[in-house]
């Protein structure tokens, strides 16, 4: 059947033919068995230069002798058309990639492959796009690992080669711990659950038997969230911020030491001058045969001498360096159980002592008998400071609270306040404006258990109307604190 | 010949005791207070011929009270010595603690525990100084 010529349909002619293959905008060119470029396109001519009376070997790769693996001459041997990468040099001498296309054409339907076209097009940009994302991939300064549902790591760049080894085709649990099953809580894991993104803290193990704590990323890889092949980590080497963590706290100790000891010459200089004190009105009582003022000299070397026992076993139950014991509690219960057992002593000087609990706080790693320490030196002192003040009604509160990953206890009084001087000596010496009763060692070892923690002390204050003392813990803090203390080799967060 | 008057703010009952023995010795009217508050009203009504006052007390600190007296038109000009265990007499630095440049350095500032005879000495010359005009000590102290 004659095919019908459909209404618009141009003039196939031969002018047709050759303006397409001009204007196509790819590179064409038409080979002989012989491998001579016999027509080309200008894309091609733009591209390779000059082609005429030359083999394509030697325009497309300047070579003298046909390439090895030639796809045009199996394109000649079986008549099928061949897809193929090939690299090259452009008419510049610079480095040319692209796909080639190769199509037979015969001059009868089932006859012998007379030519070939040859289609090319350049792919320089992709290439160098693969190796820009390869070398970003290799290069990255963190740690980029790809595992798939058997947490097999499939890829690892540079930096995770060179600090934990040759891993592809390793378990990750294995190469990041040297774990033998997966981890707990592994956040891999929860990606290829949920295919979402998830951060935590972890320690791990490189090659050299180090610890390395980095912050891990999981990501799910592919567009698809429910069927999740792979799963992306990256994680950043955070050993050296610790390392500075723990010098910077290394720092504020030995400050610490410096500071406690200015503080215990500045208590013994008031015992001196107490017992100096009692000498003198000793020595004069005898001089003047005066009993009255002999008792009296007497009572203050006494009174002196019970001070310095004091300060003595104080300053020694300070200076036991221990790491709080962590355990999770809830924080509330601590300063309930505090609210009642200064409650009744509060009463009788008529303070009010209450708690005003954040009912959403959860339970958090605390040493329950380092903060109830904490908290009964900040309740007494806030209860001297209301029984000091003029006001009637004195009024203690104990608050807790829970905001933006700290957890707060905050001791709050309407008692005589501090003025700017005496909040600047509170925690540097041991200051005590409790005359004969206190050795200035509260706040000291307030402030001392609070670091233990990781945490922070604040003291706001104005004279005449009341003081509150903060003592602030950063949860994440907490939590690193306690899974060091759990697991020394590697632990994650949930 | 009327007795020259002393008032010691201190918060500590036997500092009080030690410097009223010591002063009594020498003759001296001595009255005493263990807060700033009744410090402060005491001088108002007995205007001392010096006081003696410590740093670190409760409510408010001997520094600010000493703040008060020199801004005080009645009491600017009384001598004052500073009694402390805080810093030593070489690392007393008073505008570390005051900035307020109005206000000048105490007369003396004389450290913790006290050396009995240089007190009595301290506190005979500036006792003997007219108020107002500061001793060759005091100039030199507050240079």
């Amino acid at each position: 059947m004659t095919k019908q010529k459909r209404k618009n349909e141009p003039e196939f002619s031969d002018w047709f033919y050759r303006d397409l293959f001009q204007q196509v905008p790819f590179n064409m060119a038409i080979i002989d068995k012989e491998y001579n470029i016999i027509e080309a396109n200008a894309n091609f001519t733009e591209y390779f230069g000059n082609w005429r009376g030359k083999k394509c070997y030697t325009v497309y790769k300047n070579l003298d002798y046909p390439c090895v693996g030639c796809n045009a001459r199996l394109t000649f041997e079986d008549g099928k058309a061949r897809v193929s990468d090939e690299s090259g040099v452009d008419q510049f001498g610079k480095q040319a990639h692209y796909v080639v296309h190769l199509a037979p054409l015969r001059k009868r339907t089932n006859g012998p492959v007379e030519y070939i076209v040859e289609m090319s097009r350049d792919i320089i940009e992709t290439k160098n796009w693969q190796m820009e994302y390869q070398l970003l991939f290799e290069r990255v300064p963190c740690y980029i690992t790809v595992i798939d549902r058997n947490y097999k790591i499939i890829r690892a760049n540079e930096n995770f080669r060179e600090n934990f080894g040759d891993v592809v085709g390793r378990q990750c649990y294995e190469v990041y711990k040297k774990r033998k099953t997966q981890c707990p809580n592994c956040p891999a894991r929860r990606t290829f659950h949920d295919g979402r993104v998830h951060h935590s803290d972890q320690v791990g193990i490189k090659k050299g038997g180090e610890k390395a704590h980095y912050l891990l990323t999981t990501a799910p890889l592919g567009r698809d969230t429910e069927n999740i092949a792979h799963v992306i980590e990256i994680s950043t080497d955070i050993s050296h911020t610790k390392a500075l963590e723990k010098e910077i706290i290394e720092a504020e100790r030995l400050a610490a030491v410096g500071q406690t000891v200015a503080g215990l010459a500045h208590s013994i200089k008031n015992i001196l001058m107490g017992l100096e004190g009692g000498m003198y009105i000793v020595g004069k009582g005898i001089c003047k045969n005066d009993k009255v003022m002999l008792n009296q000299g007497w009572e203050m070397l006494e009174r002196n001498l019970n001070k310095t026992t004091s300060l003595v076993r104080d300053f020694l139950s300070f200076s036991k360096g221990r790491l709080p014991d962590l355990v999770p509690v809830n924080p509330n219960r601590l300063a309930e159980e505090i609210c009642e057992l200064y409650k009744e002593i509060a009463a009788k000087i008529g303070v009010t002592l209450t708690v005003d609990l954040d009912k959403k706080i959860t339970r958090a790693p605390l040493d329950p008998s380092g903060i109830h320490t904490c908290l009964t030196n900040l309740v007494s002192n806030a209860i001297d400071a209301c029984r000091m003040s003029d006001k009637k009604n004195g009024e203690v509160c104990i608050t807790t609270a829970d905001k933006k990953g700290v957890l707060s206890f905050t001791v709050s009084d309407n008692g005589t306040g501090m003025d700017t001087e005496v909040k600047r000596k509170v925690f540097t010496t041991f200051f005590t404006t409790k005359g004969n009763q206190g050795t200035g060692l509260g706040l000291l070892t307030t402030r001392k258990i609070v670091k233990e923690h990781g945490g922070k002390i604040s003291v706001h204050s104005k004279p005449g109307e009341g003081s509150y003392v903060t003592m602030a813990f950063p949860k994440k803090r907490l939590q690193a604190l306690y899974e060091e203390k759990d697991s020394p080799d590697g632990t994650e967060n949930k | 010949m009327k007795k020259k008057v002393i008032l010691i703010i201190d918060d500590e009952p036997d500092v009080i005791s030690y410097l009223s023995a010591v002063l009594d010795d020498v003759d001296y009217d001595i009255h005493s207070s263990d807060s700033t508050a009744d410090g402060l009203e005491k001088a108002r009504k007995l205007h001392p011929d010096l006081i003696c006052l410590d740093i670190m007390m409760p409510e408010e600190s001997g520094l600010s009270l000493y703040a008060r007296l020199r801004r005080d038109e009645c009491l600017a000009t009384i001598p004052v010595i500073i009694i402390s265990g805080m810093e030593s007499q070489q690392e007393f630095d008073f505008r570390r603690y005051v900035g307020d440049r109005q206000i000048p350095p105490p007369e003396r500032y004389i450290e913790k525990p006290i050396n009995v005879e240089a007190f009595v000495a301290t506190v005979r010359t500036l006792i003997s100084v007219v108020p107002g005009e500061p001793d060759e000590n005091t100039q030199r102290q507050r240079s």
